[in-house]
């Protein structure tokens, strides 16, 4: 508990280091499940792996919230945690490896987009991590698009098991970013400590990402205008919740 | 040799998904002054996972340097 130091009042900044946390947690949880299952040895050890890291990461965002006036003592610690900022995607297992893949490659990357903005912060606390998460993620982007072209050359019901839990989480990881006029999104961004709008964000991850899909013969709602990748289809703002960074509706598994 | 080559020549091993997986020699050292030395093996159908996997599972060390190499492009000498 922060007794010593005064606390920030930001709630914007204080609502996404709740979502970084949370959503790192569940990635984290769910990815360890599948230490013992992957379909190969290596993809077992480096499953394992990428847990580690990304619990790691959440175990350096949680304390932050401390440093907060909006901070509930009870929220800020994840055993004691009841509330759930992670996307509606996580809130189950994994129904199958390929949406091991879909997390890994779409909304890890997503978050590292997030990160990749944060790196020249003006707060320092969130600078400091962004700088050293990207680092750690640079290997697991490397294990999604390999695993995304692998599935993608197996083709028949392999990659078409993918290509559904691609399209499953799809919509949920570019609503994450927020819609442009996202009023937490916007303080972030007012105040430097992101250099990007959320428009400017998802056009970061496309162009990240539209690459090794298209390369992969994965079809997604993405188009490339004038040699940039933007969303084809309206994102789905009316089951969005701007608290919680989750979408609305049943979640449809891979399988 | 292209990977191309290397997909047409190596003795592979067929996986779950059907796509053979490549033999990748690991090969790292510890310090500058120590040669590098083979540490074991990964198998991947591409040399970007073998990369990955090269250091999820061979991360017992802080190695200086980590190479690896498809058993493919080993020539031998004097055979056994």
């Amino acid at each position: 508990m922060n007794t010593t130091q005064t606390r920030l009042d930001n709630p914007a900044l204080f609502a996404i280091l709740s979502s970084l946390a949370d959503n790192k947690q569940a990635v984290g949880r769910r990815y360890a499940y599948w230490c013992n299952g992957a379909p190969a040895l290596e993809a077992a050890v480096a499953a394992a792996a990428m847990t580690q890291d990304e619990l790691g990461h959440a175990r350096t965002l949680y304390p932050l919230l401390d440093d907060f006036v909006q901070a509930d003592p009870v929220q800020v610690v994840p055993e004691t945690r009841t509330l759930r900022y992670h996307l509606a995607y996580l809130d189950h297992d994994f129904a199958g490896w390929s949406d091991f893949v879909a997390t890994n490659f779409l909304f890890d990357t997503a978050l590292t987009t997030f990160f990749e903005a944060a790196q020249n912060s003006t707060y320092e606390p969130l600078r400091q991590r962004s700088r050293k998460i990207i680092q750690e993620e640079r290997i697991h982007l490397m294990h999604g698009e390999g695993w995304i072209r692998r599935l993608g050359k197996s083709g028949g019901s392999v990659k078409r098991t993918l290509g559904a839990s691609l399209a499953a989480l799809w919509d949920e990881t570019l609503c994450w970013f927020g819609p442009n006029d996202d009023t937490t999104m916007h303080n972030l961004y007012q105040a430097e400590i992101i250099d990007a709008t959320p428009d400017m964000l998802r056009s970061r991850y496309l162009q990240k990402i539209m690459p090794t899909l298209t390369s992969s013969g994965f079809a997604v709602p993405a188009i490339l205008n004038d040699q940039q990748w933007e969303a084809s289809e309206v994102l789905p703002w009316s089951r969005w919740d701007s608290v919680t960074r989750r979408l609305g509706g049943e979640r449809e598994h891979g399988l | 040799m292209s990977e191309t080559d290397i997909h047409a020549v190596v003795p592979t091993t067929p996986t779950q998904q059907g796509t053979p997986d490549i033999v990748w020699h690991v090969y790292a050292r510890r310090k500058y002054d120590e040669p590098l030395h083979e540490i074991g093996n990964v198998m991947a159908d591409d040399v970007e996972l073998a990369k990955v996997y090269a250091r999820s599972i061979y991360d017992e060390f802080s190695w200086v340097e980590m190479i690896i190499m498809p058993r493919a492009s080993i020539v031998t000498v004097i055979s056994s």
